[in-house]
């Protein structure tokens, strides 16, 4: 019947593999994350989850296939995939450190174009998530605080307005307080339609939002499971919260 | 002991050949902000713009303001290639840094071997853009071709500062020099703007060529000492933005020329290198290395 068959993830690995050098990073895997769906991906240090978005990024070269929205897009470069909505806020955040924040948020707007009304509207969406830096606009990237930074690289992969959002432990190195108010803002766009697969060591943050969550270990995927059963699992839970 | 008037004289000289040092130098800190590749082949688009300018304007019999947009269109579709045929597939398959600034220096060897074949190596020149001078102020005399450098020189720092801080492109330049995966992940082609920041790289040497060749002559042997120089300058200046490059050109160029007046000609490569190093113990990130980074 028509109609009647599965949508296409939003994005879908197969069988995605990595290395650096002789050492496999990422060994062959399978991830998918819905339409809307709010995907967070554990594991330890090593696991290979900063690589997993590096290669689904493009930013390494990986074997495997990638689909967007069941197009596959394997073979396409790193700076095609934020103009079909994919885009990943990196460890570090990757901000442009010499330049403003308003330089900042302008260049996640790049992939739009010219189209001045539209770039406008997204730096009014932004500027009502994170207020402070409609105050903050002239300030250079390099100076504001860890927390600030943080909201500028999300405030800057939503200004390309993604399908969507890819983050890099957007956690690490914040104060416990500030890092739950980016994963709130994160929990808001996603209830907003926004699709987030999201890379963490700190579970307890992760889960709070997950609907589904990988556990990753030695470049593997553990465990696939929806996020409310992870605490009632022994080993995970062992390992995460205790 | 050198009159007050030699040595204003050789100010105004060492101005004039440090706003053309500066350009080079602004032709380096383009690619090198962009890529983190040092261009030993700038000095090369010097000599070329200054060749073909030659070609267009003595040979050809063609206006000034077409023989330069044409050697500068020329000079810069040089750049191009050079960044297609040499370091892009260089930078696709991981060269170490070191071999790709070297490749540079193989081509700028390669295009003065080409153009001894095909110009010869008689050194060539054209007159002064305006003709008439020198202009006299007092005993001060300063060929009417220094204004043309001074406002070409003023003209192309304040075309950059817009295009760099103004314009779409521009930002985009910048943002591949600080963080080129980040540029990438944002949809910003770094590939495209590596090879922009060489045609434009090039299309500043070819100013700078065009613009001195008539107060000395051009060969094929003048891009290596402008390329020297040029780099001198741009290390001088904090490899950073447009103006700073071009303080540092004006810097070098006017230390060059006391030092001739002062000690003679031939110590005016060893007065440049002792300031470089004065320059580099006391400033390591150069002169303006921290306003460089805003700018």
């Amino acid at each position: 019947m028509a109609g009647s068959e599965p949508m296409p993830a939003l994005i879908e690995v197969d069988g995605l593999s990595a290395s650096y050098g002789r050492v496999a990073a990422l060994k062959p895997m399978h991830l998918r994350v819905e339409d809307g769906e709010f995907v967070t991906v554990l594991g330890p240090n090593g696991a290979g989850k900063t690589t997993l978005l590096r290669a689904i990024s493009r930013l390494i070269a990986s074997r495997g296939r990638i689909r967007f929205k069941g197009r596959d897009i394997t073979a396409l470069p790193t700076h095609h995939l934020a103009k079909l909505g994919i885009v990943m806020v990196q460890e570090g955040r990757g901000l442009f450190g010499e330049m403003t924040v308003y330089e900042n948020l302008l260049l996640g707007a790049y992939g739009l174009g010219h189209d001045g009304e539209k770039i406008e509207r997204r730096f009014e969406q932004v500027f009502q998530l994170f207020p402070k830096l409609r105050e903050r606009a002239s300030q250079v990237a390099a100076s504001m605080s860890g927390g600030e930074q943080q909201m500028l690289a999300v405030g800057r992969a939503l200004m390309a307005e993604p399908k969507l959002l890819m983050l890099d432990e957007p956690s690490l190195g914040l104060a416990p307080k500030v890092a739950e108010g980016i994963l709130d803002t994160l929990g808001e766009l996603n209830r907003k339609g926004l699709g987030i697969l999201l890379v963490e060591q700190k579970a307890p943050l992760a889960l709070k939002l997950a609907r589904r969550v990988y556990v990753l270990s030695s470049g593997s995927v553990r465990a696939e499971l929806p996020a409310h059963e992870i605490k009632s699992h022994y080993d995970l839970a062992r390992f995460y919260f205790h | 002991m050198p009159s007050s008037v030699e040595l204003i004289q050789s100010l105004v000289n060492g101005v004039g050949i440090g706003l053309v040092y500066g350009l080079i130098a602004i032709g380096f800190c383009v690619i090198y902000n962009a890529s983190g590749i040092v261009n030993f082949a700038q000095g090369v688009f010097v000599m070329l713009g200054g060749m073909f300018a030659y070609s267009f304007l003595v040979q050809i019999k063609l206006p000034l303001a077409v023989a330069a947009a044409i050697s500068i269109a020329l000079v810069a579709a040089i750049g191009v290639l050079v960044q297609i045929l040499v370091i892009r597939p260089m930078w696709q398959r991981k060269a170490p840094m070191f071999a790709i600034i070297l490749a540079t220096l193989a081509v700028q060897l390669l295009i003065e071997q080409i153009i001894i074949l095909t110009f010869g190596d008689q050194p060539r020149t054209y007159p002064e853009f305006t003709g008439g001078g020198p202009l006299k102020i007092g005993d001060i005399a300063i060929d009417y071709q220094l204004f043309w450098i001074l406002s070409c020189g003023a003209l192309m720092v304040g075309l950059l500062t817009l295009f760099f801080n103004k314009t779409r492109i521009g930002r985009a330049l910048r943002a591949c020099s600080q963080n080129r995966e980040a540029a990438a992940l944002l949809g910003i082609p770094v590939g495209g703007m590596l090879m922009l920041s060489f045609a434009l790289s090039a299309a500043l040497g070819a100013v700078a060529g065009i613009l001195i060749t008539p107060t000395q002559y051009t060969s094929y042997s003048v891009g290596g000492p402008f390329g020297v120089n040029g780099f001198i300058a741009a290390i001088i200046g904090g490899f950073g933005s447009a103006p700073a490059a071009l303080a540092g050109g004006i810097l070098l160029g006017v230390v060059q020329s006391a030092a001739i007046v002062l000690f003679g000609a031939g110590y005016k490569n060893v007065i440049a290198l002792t300031v470089l190093l004065i320059v580099l113990l006391f400033f390591p990130r150069g002169l303006f290395g921290g306003l460089a980074k805003r700018a």
